[in-house]
């Protein structure tokens, strides 16, 4: 894969880094992360950020015996780490770790699936897969939504994206996405914060979640 | 009051950890780091028992983890802040399973190789950082701390000034992609 040319906002980065950023968003950026040197570079600058952050906190007073409670515990044995294992090695990491149900139906040419995440069961994630040429129905939403290119790529107003790419909308922007003549275009996305959709996504989720 | 300990007192002690489980080295580690740990995770939002908590939690991953520092990668701090942070995010601490789910979302999972950039880069990065962000205006700096410490940082922010939400947003992206720019910019 060529190196992406749609990144995440620094701000985003910067939000990645701290760990302040939702769960649906951020397996998102992960996601891209794992296919961009660039935007792992940039989160390091932000992850080195944040040790001179904490390095400056003024300490906080902790219960006296913090430091032996914390013995006892290296005491103990450590538990057993999971070794997480990849469901769909097709995938790319950290997404081929998740459970990913079969593709559903949903228009002419578009499938999609939503994507459960165990550290945050609410979290709006869905991956869709739409036909070689075929459109995506026009769509509206409220939350900045996260998209990340999977395979093959699509057109809308704002540009052209393939594998790699990582694209935020804004709240109440709307885009029909065109996927790309020679092949299928498969895109995992979230939405941050509550989910308040409009038309056909809102639909989809009623129809199949009971939201 | 002692001088704060310097990115190579820290290298040594963690290496005395990670080699010989020494107790003493681990305590200097936990007395400058615990208290700042649990400080930070006030300022995003913890009460003082949770905050104390990933303090903890921190440091027990920082014995146990201790023989995987890479010093070539980051400095101690830069480290320790990455497991607090890993800790600190919703729902890693809940379940064994929701653990591994957060475990999975680094970037860093074997299955992605660092390109020669980022190693090279790695040693300077944390020194230079570091210099940057003593140039970083006050404003540049709130804007800094705005996203390590606050969850949702632009509803609030556009409802206490009562902009539009879309304002903040672009406003909160101009200016961090300014502080990045200044954090890696060579000296
Ligand atoms: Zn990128």
């Amino acid at each position: 894969m060529n190196a992406p040319n749609h990144h995440p906002a620094d701000e985003t980065l910067g939000r990645f880094a701290a760990g302040a950023i939702e769960a649906g968003p951020r397996l998102v950026v992960a996601t891209h992360l794992a296919g961009c040197p660039q935007c792992r570079a940039r989160i390091r600058s932000f992850e080195s950020a944040g040790g001179v952050l904490l390095d400056s906190m003024e300490p906080a007073t902790l219960r006296a015996d913090a430091f032996a409670r914390t013995l006892a515990q290296v005491e103990a044995p450590a538990p057993a780490t999971i070794v997480p294992a990849a469901r769909d090695a097709a995938m790319p990491a950290p997404l081929r770790y998740y459970d990913l149900p079969k593709w559903r139906a949903v228009a002419p040419g578009v499938r999609w699936r939503r994507v459960v995440l165990p550290e945050a069961p609410d979290a709006n994630v869905i991956m869709l897969k739409v036909g070689a040429g075929q459109r995506m129905p026009n769509h509206g939403h409220t939350g900045v939504e996260y998209t990340q290119v999977i395979a093959g790529g699509y057109t809308d107003a704002f540009g052209h994206y393939v594998a790699g790419d990582c694209i935020e909308m804004d709240e109440d922007v709307e885009h029909i996405p065109l996927a790309d003549r020679d092949g299928d275009c498969v895109v995992l996305a979230a939405l941050e914060g509550p989910l308040r959709l409009q038309g056909w996504i809102a639909r989809l989720f009623q129809q199949f979640i009971g939201i | 009051m002692t001088a704060a300990p310097s990115a190579d007192d820290m290298k040594r002690w963690l290496a005395a950890v990670a080699q010989d489980q020494d107790r003493a080295a681990f305590g200097r580690l936990f007395q400058f780091f615990a208290p700042r740990v649990a400080a930070f995770m006030q300022r995003a939002g913890l009460n003082a028992s949770e905050a104390e908590d990933v303090a903890q939690e921190t440091m027990v991953a920082v014995w146990r983890k201790a023989g995987m520092y890479d010093p070539a990668q980051a400095n101690v701090s830069t480290w320790v802040f990455t497991i607090a942070r890993n800790l600190r995010i919703d729902g890693a601490r809940k379940s064994a399973r929701a653990a591994a789910g957060v475990a999975v979302l680094s970037y860093e999972t074997p299955d992605v190789e660092n390109s020669a950039e980022e190693d090279t880069l790695a040693s300077e990065r944390d020194a230079r950082v570091r210099r940057a962000m003593a140039t970083l205006s006050p404003a540049q700096a709130s804007v800094l701390k705005l996203s390590f410490f606050s969850e949702k940082p632009h509803a609030q922010i556009a409802r206490e000034l009562n902009i539009p939400l879309g304002t903040v947003k672009s406003r909160a992206r101009l200016a961090m992609a300014k502080i990045r720019a200044i954090l890696e910019q060579e000296p």
